[in-house]
């Protein structure tokens, strides 16, 4: 499988967030535990709006979240 | 392993054993006679049961299990490995068409017909079952 072009900093944003659970976040966001895990371990691209929920939580910047990783960056 | 991925191995479970008893069990000795269409439709109710009963019994497990995640909706992954699952299963079914097609031509009867299209159907479905496991599994 190929790489995704871009790393997260979810599993910290959670650490930081009251050790906020995958199925906490999950059921915030609108999505399956198992989704948030595939997001977090670089498995999944998540949607934009979910991206965007994903970053609403933690009240923070898209890109506090989600970084490009790949060519030109 | 979401409420979805397991209801997934449930659909191979009965595909498999449902079909699977078929296939092993059809008298193909008189596929080619009025007697092989008969059989084929009165093997199909079983199959139909055996393939509902093992998917029944396994949802209503998990869902008795954990009702909160049997009841959360289809999510934009779940849905993408829907679409990817099925988009797999597509190619089996053209080739099972074409196969069909070519083989009136061999004047096959219509009992080898029937089973053939049987035969489509099934490779596509665990075509379809099976790539959306390797997804789940995979994680996308």
């Amino acid at each position: 499988m190929a790489r995704l072009p871009f790393g997260n900093d979810i599993r910290t944003l959670r650490f930081l967030a009251g050790e906020m659970t995958q199925g906490d976040l999950g059921e915030r966001v609108g999505v399956t535990r198992q989704t948030i895990a595939a997001i977090e371990q670089g498995k999944y691209s998540p949607s934009l709006e979910v991206a965007f929920r994903i970053a609403q939580v933690f009240g923070k910047p898209l890109e506090d979240v989600f970084r490009w990783e790949g060519d030109g960056g | 392993m979401s409420f979805r991925e397991k209801t997934h191995w449930a659909a191979l479970a009965g595909l498999l054993l449902g079909f699977g008893w078929y296939f092993l069990t059809y008298p193909w000795s008189i596929v080619g006679t009025p007697a092989g269409v008969m059989a084929v439709a009165g093997m199909l109710v079983p199959v139909t049961i055996i393939i509902i009963a093992v998917m029944a019994a396994t949802a209503a497990f998990f869902a008795i299990r954990a009702p909160k995640e049997a009841n959360l909706k289809e999510d934009e992954r779940e849905r993408t490995i829907h679409i990817r699952g099925t988009h797999a299963a597509y190619y089996p079914l053209v080739l099972g068409v074409w196969a069909n097609i070519i083989a009136i031509f061999y004047r096959l009867s219509a009992g080898e017909h029937l089973n053939l299209l049987l035969a489509t159907v099934v490779t596509a479905e665990l075509v379809r079952v099976g790539s959306q496991l390797y997804f789940y599994r995979r994680g996308y």
